[in-house]
């Protein structure tokens, strides 16, 4: 699991590769931590590249949302394939984030 | 300028040397109203505050100076003026004020009852109050948006300058008047409905009445409060003893009405006749996964898919509650096929009636 964080113009960018599987979950914590440094923005996940999310993944963005929201800022999730799609779907988290 | 006779002009001398004190005091009594009105839930328009201007004290003395014996007779110095929206909460913004500051009836003028009747013009009502830490009073005026409007309007026409105001302007300021006591009326008026109806249709809710109960936006939250989609959603999270995230549900209203119910009790039966459905949906989508995280909003997500499913709504259907839901997006069309796939395995659309 590979995270690429960029900032331009205020917006934070986050490009997610690989599976965010319960492993990769607790690995890539500390760069959530540092997305939600900048959660009084925009903050917008990259998923182009995101093959799976297993339930610990789900947390991770659900705190980062959460954090967010306290700031006043916006997540926005891009690009899932299908797969994720469906797992927002069956989980409810469709109507909790921002899908571009 | 302005010419000033050597009483105006000592007046004038002693407002210099106060008006830091003045500046101090208007502050600090602009956000004791502001902060009282808040603790008191009421929601104005705005609350002002000046000091008066070195320009506008001179040309007060100037016209009436022999009036005032000192600085201390000038009871606008400070005007603080509080806006609302409702003419029924003047009267409550007035009693938050007498609790507030002492007031000085003597001089205080409730000019929404200086009319006679059959005239119309200025409505406001202005209080000459103080404050024990300060020798000097202070004016606070209060009225509505549409006063304020008025009275705006009238000032900004001119009728302070001294100029011979025309016949015909006074009467259409006055017809004016008129029409605005009136519209102020009628917002005050919606307002106590909207209230009597809010107040009506929760005590409808809270006894279970609930075919009686339109479904809008307003009962649709009393219903809310409930937790009428709590039981579907612990049953759902038992399936993989899922952790619940709540979330807003009023996005389903308009799915709801959209599959045609009208009053809680239509959705109330929606629950009733297939919580089954949607259980068996969630069983089925997140049976084989071990997602342990679900939204309170999956439950009336399901009900409203297994509705749609069980009555022909199809692709179409579903499309369209996602499209409400999610914002319209081609991927809800990707979504709305995927379920109808799924749905051969729902069985509860095996059942026959």
């Amino acid at each position: 699991m590979k995270i690429t964080i960029e900032t331009t113009n205020g917006t934070t960018t986050a490009h997610l590769e690989g599976r965010l599987d319960t492993p990769a979950s607790t690995e890539v914590t500390p760069y959530f931590d540092q997305l939600q440094e900048h959660a009084d923005g925009t903050v917008i996940l990259d998923c182009t590249e995101l093959s799976y999310i297993a339930s610990s993944g789900l947390r991770l963005f659900l705190a980062l949302r959460k954090v967010s929201m306290a700031k006043g800022g916006k997540v926005i999730v891009k690009n899932i394939n299908d797969g994720i799609r469906q797992v927002f779907m069956m989980t409810g988290f469709l109507n909790m984030f921002e899908i571009q | 300028m302005y010419v000033l006779d050597p009483h105006s002009e000592s007046i004038m001398e002693e407002y210099r040397k106060q008006r830091p004190m003045f500046l101090e005091a208007e502050n600090a009594i602009a956000t004791r109203l502001r902060e009282s009105l808040t603790e008191a839930g009421i929601v104005v328009a705005s609350v002002e505050s000046r000091v008066k201007t070195e320009k506008s004290l001179a040309g007060k003395l100037e016209l009436k100076g022999a009036k005032y014996k000192s600085l201390a007779d000038i009871t606008d110095i400070i005007g603080l003026r509080v806006i609302t929206f409702y003419l029924d909460d003047v009267d409550v913004v007035a009693s938050v004020v007498e609790r507030l500051f002492d007031v000085d009836w003597d001089n205080t003028v409730d000019k929404r009852r200086l009319h006679a009747l059959d005239s119309f013009g200025y409505q406001s009502l202005h209080y000459i109050c103080r404050v024990p830490e300060m020798p000097f009073r202070f004016e606070i005026q209060m009225r509505t948006l549409l006063q304020h409007a008025w009275s705006n309007m009238n000032h900004d026409t001119g009728y302070k300058s001294g100029v011979e105001i025309p016949r015909e302007y006074i009467r259409n300021m006055s017809r004016l008047a008129g029409m605005l006591e009136l519209a102020d009326e009628q917002f005050s008026r919606i307002r106590s409905e909207l209230t009597d109806y809010r107040r009506r249709m929760q005590a409808l809710v809270a006894s279970g009445n609930l075919d009686e109960v339109q479904l809008d936006g307003d009962t649709f939250r009393s219903y809310l409060d409930l937790h009428p989609f709590t039981p579907l959603n612990r049953r759902i999270a038992a399936i993989n003893q899922a952790e619940i995230q709540e979330v807003p549900l009023m996005p389903y209203l308009a799915a709801f009405k959209d599959i045609g119910c009208q009053t809680l009790g239509d959705v109330q039966r929606i629950i009733k006749d297939y919580s089954e459905g949607a259980y068996q949906i969630a069983c089925y989508q997140m049976g084989l996964t071990d997602l342990d995280i679900m939204a309170s909003s999956v439950g009336p997500q399901n009900l409203c898919i297994a509705f749609i499913l069980r009555n022909g709504g199809g692709r179409t259907g579903l499309r369209r509650l996602f499209d409400h839901l999610l914002g319209t997006s081609e991927a809800n069309e990707m979504m709305a096929e995927m379920m109808v796939e799924q749905s051969a395995s729902f069985p509860f659309m095996n059942q026959k009636n």
